[in-house]
């Protein structure tokens, strides 16, 4: 509704234009009501008094717009100047500390690269799918080729492979690949390799096996069969309606250094999976392969590897499912006891236990059992129960900031907006954190979509068959979590939809045996759960979050019962160490404490604040560290219904917990709660007291600031209340840019002068240096 | 010269929507740490949706008005201003400082918050008005209108229920009929002159007053809660009960009740006024009655006879047995002169021969003077029951 109300201000200002022209002419006290109609405040008609004043009026408003801040003419208010003066120097301010930040920020990245190496599991492939002498020795020479290569590029990657995972070595694997080789650099015995980058940056591996080597096997829906007898496909073919994207693909001449660029870890995969559970193990693995080859062009089989420039560490994603394709004989050699059925078991990682454990529903278990009972043969399952997503828009890559300086203030300023957008970052997860840290969430989100569309889930992919990889699910998970930051709720509930309740069997893990042997688990993070769940109520269906969040709850209480009961969280019969199981609980308990507070925040959205109290209250349970903070937060919840003295007693029970405390933090919001009872009791001036005794604790404190701002405006102090906002802004720009702060200094902007109109463009200017795309230019009401 | 007036309701809550991941997860702890930086979260419980920075409201309904003819270079040596509200059937002065002369140099305003209760619905205007003198001694003046809509905050409506005796039940039933919330303060009812009230809205368990509304405390939009209210005439005033006729005032409902950060509202409605049933000319109450009584044993009741009209009155008593009533004593017996708004007690024996809920009935005055009957029949019921049981 701030748009709606930024419309109606400036109908105002349109009105009081046409009146005053209308009474240009017009004589001394005369009076003139214009009804705009509303039931709020309108501005009526106006009059005045002198003369020509009219056009002199609208001429000094012309000018001003213009001359104030460059001019230090004396006739312009020495007060309006040195505040403009102030947003000009914090401009200055803070592209100084940009500079120094994306230096600091890319040091970090670097470390965040070498970190997200090393964290990833890696997770065995199987190699059924290179079956023939043929493919074997392409492989080979490519190979071969890239590493003659590797010395060229500069930055060599050595290979260096752990023993990690047992592989599960079937039959019908060794059947298939009998006389596989091994280039030398991955002659060691294991399935899985971990790159360790010299640099900072690692290069992706290189190609180890060509993806000819994929077998479809049969797929159950026809519509597919056009893709099994061309297993392979151009890049270029793929249907890509963002201009960014066919930028990528448009050209395939061009398809290796552009792609390269692009894909150094994810490729267009595409294949488009395959209904069979046993037969889209194969896809991740070509989509691994391809990855490695970084140029997309699969097609290829002597395409050398071809890193188009050195990328910060190879994401984690391509580790994840990268293997080295090894004879089988040697696999068995090093896991002699892959016949025991515990061997896989035993060799998934506790940490993924308990991260993916989920409990399925009793017809996706069923689905889930069959698979693993029927490794050989195909299971059928019904396309209603796959998941089958895509983007289902493309690129929302747009900078109003930008629009909006474009617009107020010239192309030439426009010019020196300068934001991450997704071309400028590195295609990979490396690239997509820098472009969340840097709050150019538009441009993450669109990095996403083209990350996902390597994965083949890009646009018009949905319906389509697809295989789901923990990366292909982290992926959607981030970018649904951005559309919501974004607040654009419709799209990510669209591209929510496909996914269903989040329970269909493709999104286990046991789904894939061949992929992740002996890995059980839902794909789907458990944040992305509590992300769909949510999304309902910022579309006005708060019940059916309500309904999604108590299924959640259901089942994280039925794990926290199975660990109870000494079993595995999905209520399976497996050994848990008593570290494991303490951990185990310790996470499942918080993962019900976030169920519990979406159901609080929910049901206070829904403004059943009853209900929404007690939730709140059974939060402290689960978060018994965060009671202070859930107290005072009840509190204001009363004081927001108008209860004050039930909110008076919360913030008294707040005093007394944090008695215990003495903290700083706690002293400060023993101080802001009794600030706020004084809010509730009209007294704006005690507020106002307590809010600037928060600032002598914590000088920094942007919440205090900004209240305390508040309370002056209401207490008739414009001028102060303004000079205290601004000096906010002035000293951390970086924090303080914030939409609610925006959105009171610019409503005070506009209630305090005429020239709120530069007012606002300067603070345009500051956010132009400071915020990142995802900036919500509504809070400065420049309509 | 920049005029501008704002409504000034009260400021709200900014709440932020959490996004939250895990260790895990692909972004790591950036969403956290992206929400842990937003200065709107509250630090340590950032996924609470409710923050503590206050915003200032979306609709501030205010508007600038521009003296014309000025530039910054003048100097304002006077300023007169002054607002005035106009509802449609009144004026009224709202600014305290309506002569407040200053000297209005460049650049500087004057601010001013004028708090006034709005107490009529419909339609308001806001009269504001600015005369000044430049420095070059022309006088100026100019004025502006607001104008807006008052909307009704609650409906309520009101049942009155005539008890046997002469208490009054009032029902009240108040819906909040905007769009936020309400917490109702104080709802009470300031009895007239003639009644004492007694609220019937706490259920009293252990020494504590429990609201029968439980622990909601607060009207949902369009949520109606319904208050009960016994008023018994005063003494002094009990006298003449019988004879009170017509119209009577009952007194007035007063609401306060408070929204948004305590955004407080009242409301008091007007008198009451109840149409007090008409008892014709001569009143028959009961003053006592046993609420269970053993079959075919013989029970005493108390009645009260007023003359309510504007006579004397000669009565004769009839009682006549109905199929369960048997009344004992003398039918037809005189009760001698009434005079008007004089009253009598009268004891009466009965007995009732079928078991059950049995009215009373049959009982019969006639006006000796006009040789008119009045007739009184389910004064009151009895419970019967057989002595057996009683014991």
């Amino acid at each position: 509704s701030s748009a709606k109300d930024a419309k109606s201000t400036s109908g105002e200002d349109d009105s009081r234009d046409i009146v005053q022209q209308k009474t240009q002419e017009e004589i001394l006290f005369h009076e003139e009501t214009i009804d705009l109609g509303g039931d709020e405040f309108e501005s009526e008609g106006n009059e005045t008094v002198s003369e020509d004043s009219n056009n002199f009026v609208d001429k000094l408003n012309e000018q001003m717009m213009e001359s104030v801040i460059i001019s230090d003419s004396p006739n312009n208010s020495e007060d309006d100047t040195g505040e403009l003066g102030c947003l000009q120097e914090i401009v200055d301010q803070m592209e100084a500390k940009d500079n120094q930040k994306t230096q600091a920020e890319a040091d970090k990245e670097e470390f965040l690269s070498n970190e997200s190496e090393t964290e990833h599991e890696e997770t065995p492939k199987d190699i059924s799918e290179i079956g023939t002498d043929d493919q074997a020795s392409l492989k080979e020479d490519s190979i071969q080729e890239a590493v003659k290569e590797e010395p060229k590029l500069g930055n060599n990657v050595p290979v260096e492979t752990k023993p990690n995972n047992v592989d599960e070595n079937t039959p019908e694997d060794q059947m298939l690949s009998p006389s596989t080789t091994k280039p030398s650099s991955e002659a060691e015995p294991i399935p899985v390799c971990t790159i360790f980058s010299q640099a900072n940056n690692a290069n992706s591996q290189p190609q180890l096996f060509l993806p000819d080597g994929f077998e479809p096997q049969m797929v159950k829906s026809p519509s597919f069969s056009s893709i099994i007898e061309t297993p392979v496909k151009y890049n270029p073919q793929v249907v890509q309606p963002s201009p960014s994207l066919s930028k990528f693909f448009g050209d395939p001449v061009n398809t290796n250094t552009l792609a390269s660029d692009f894909f150094d870890s994810f490729t267009t995969s595409n294949f488009i999976s395959v209904s069979n559970p046993n037969a889209s193990s194969s896809v991740p693995e070509q989509m691994s392969s391809l990855s490695n080859g970084g140029d997309g062009s699969s097609s290829n089989p002597t395409f050398p590897v071809q890193n188009g420039r050195p990328e910060a560490g190879g994401p984690p994603s391509s580790l994840e499912i990268t293997q080295s394709p090894k004879p089988f004989s040697q696999i068995q050699a090093v896991f002699a006891g892959s016949d025991d059925p515990f061997a896989t078991a035993l060799n998934m990682s506790e940490l993924d236990r308990r991260n993916d454990a989920w409990i399925p529903s009793e017809e996706t278990r069923n689905v889930l059992i069959s698979v693993a009972t029927q490794q050989y043969s195909t299971v059928f399952i019904d396309k209603e129960n796959l998941t089958m997503p895509g983007l289902k828009f493309d690129n929302i890559q747009g900078d109003a900031v930008k629009d909006l300086m474009l617009r107020f203030l010239g192309e030439q300023a426009a010019v020196k907006r300068q934001v991450l957008n997704a071309n400028s970052v590195e295609q990979s997860f490396v690239g997509l954190k820098q472009l969340i840290s840097s709050k150019n969430w538009r441009a993450a989100v669109d990095l996403c979509g083209r990350l996902l569309t390597a994965h083949g889930q890009g646009y018009k992919k949905s319906g389509l068959p697809a295989s789901h990889t923990t990366d292909s699910l982290q992926l959607w998970f981030v970018r649904l979590a951005l559309l919501v930051k974004l607040d654009l709720f419709q799209n990510a509930e669209m591209e929510f939809e496909p996914f269903g309740n989040l329970d269909q069997p493709d999104l286990y893990y046991e789904y894939y045996p061949n992929v992740y042997p002996g890995r059980k688990g839902s794909m789907v993070p458990f944040s992305m759960r509590i992300l769909h769940a949510e999304l309902p109520q910022y579309l006005g269906n708060p019940q059916e979050s309500l309904d999604r969040l108590h299924s959640m709850k259901i089942i994280c209480a039925k794990i926290l019962e199975n660990l109870e009961q000494g079993l595995a969280e999905d209520g399976s019969m497996t050994n848990i160490t008593q570290e494991n199981r303490q951990a185990s609980v310790q996470l499942w308990r918080s993962r019900l404490g976030r169920v519990m507070y979406s159901m609080a925040n929910c049901l206070l959205m829904m403004k059943d604040y009853v209900l929404a109290v007690d939730a709140y209250h059974s939060v402290i349970k689960y978060y018994p560290q965060q009671e202070p903070q859930l107290l005072s937060g009840i509190g204001r919840i009363f004081l927001q219904i108008g209860d004050i003295k039930t909110a008076e007693k919360y913030f008294q029970d707040v005093e007394k917990v944090t008695h215990k405390l003495d903290g700083l933090q706690s002293q400060i919001m023993v101080l802001m709660n009794r600030a706020f009872l004084h809010l509730g009791q009209n007294n704006f001036a005690e507020a106002h007291r307590f809010f600037t005794e928060v600032l002598k604790i914590d000088s920094s404190n942007a919440v205090a600031n900004n209240n305390a701002a508040v309370c002056l405006l209401y207490l008739g102090k414009l001028k102060d209340s303004l000079r205290q906002l601004e000096g906010m802004v002035q000293q951390d720009p970086q924090h303080y840019l914030h939409e609610s702060v925006l959105f009171n200094l610019t409503t005070m902007y506009e209630l305090e002068s005429s020239r709120s109109m530069q007012k606002k463009q300067a603070l345009l200017e500051a956010v132009a240096v400071k915020e990142g795309d995802s900036f919500n230019t509504q809070c400065l009401k420049l309509g | 010269l920049i005029f501008a007036v704002m409504r000034l309701t009260k400021p709200t809550l900014f709440t932020n929507i959490p996004v939250t991941c895990e260790e895990r997860d692909l972004p790591g702890n950036l969403f956290n740490q992206l929400m842990k930086d937003d200065p709107s979260t509250v630090k340590g419980a950032e996924t609470l949706m409710l923050g503590e920075m206050l915003t200032l409201p979306q609709n501030f309904g205010f508007s600038k008005l521009y003296g014309k003819g000025l530039d910054y270079l003048y100097v304002l040596q006077l300023v007169f201003s002054f607002a005035d509200l106009q509802t449609s059937s009144q004026r009224l002065n709202l600014s305290a400082s309506s002569a407040a002369v200053a000297e209005l140099k460049p650049d500087c305003c004057i601010d001013d918050v004028i708090h006034h209760e709005v107490k009529e619905i419909g339609t308001h205007i806001l009269v504001c008005a600015v005369s000044y003198t430049t420095q070059t001694g022309e006088k100026m003046y100019f004025r502006k209108f607001f104008k807006f809509q008052v909307l009704k905050p609650l409906d309520v409506k009101t049942k009155f229920y005539n008890a046997e005796t002469d208490e009054v039940f009032l029902e009240a039933q108040i819906q909040n009929i905007t769009t936020s919330p309400m917490f109702m303060e104080k709802v009470s009812l300031e009895p007239s002159m003639m009644y004492n009230v007694a609220e019937l809205n706490t259920v009293d368990t252990a020494g504590e007053s429990e609201s029968t509304f439980g622990t909601r405390t607060y009207l949902q939009p369009m949520d109606t809660r319904q208050y009960l209210y016994c008023l018994k005439p005063k003494q002094e005033f009990a006298e003449k009960a019988g004879v009170i006729k017509g119209v009577t005032v009952i007194g007035k409902l007063d609401i306060v009740w408070k929204t948004n950060l305590g955004e407080r509202g009242r409301l008091q409605t007007s008198q009451l006024q109840r149409m007090a049933p008409g008892y014709g000319d001569v009143r028959l109450s009961l003053e006592t009655i046993p609420d269970t009584v053993n079959l075919e044993e013989p029970f005493d009741i108390t009645c009260k006879i007023t003359n309510c009209s504007e006579r004397t009155m000669d009565l004769v008593l009839e009682m006549c047995n109905t199929n369960s009533i048997h009344w004992c004593g003398v039918s037809g017996r005189q009760l001698g002169k009434l005079h008007p708004s004089s009253s009598l007690h009268l004891a009466l024996t009965l007995l009732s021969s079928v078991q059950g809920l049995q009215s009373v009935s049959g009982l019969r005055l006639t006006d000796t003077f006009l040789k008119r009957t009045y007739e009184y029949d389910d004064i009151a019921q009895v419970c019967v029951v057989s002595s057996e049981i009683k014991q």
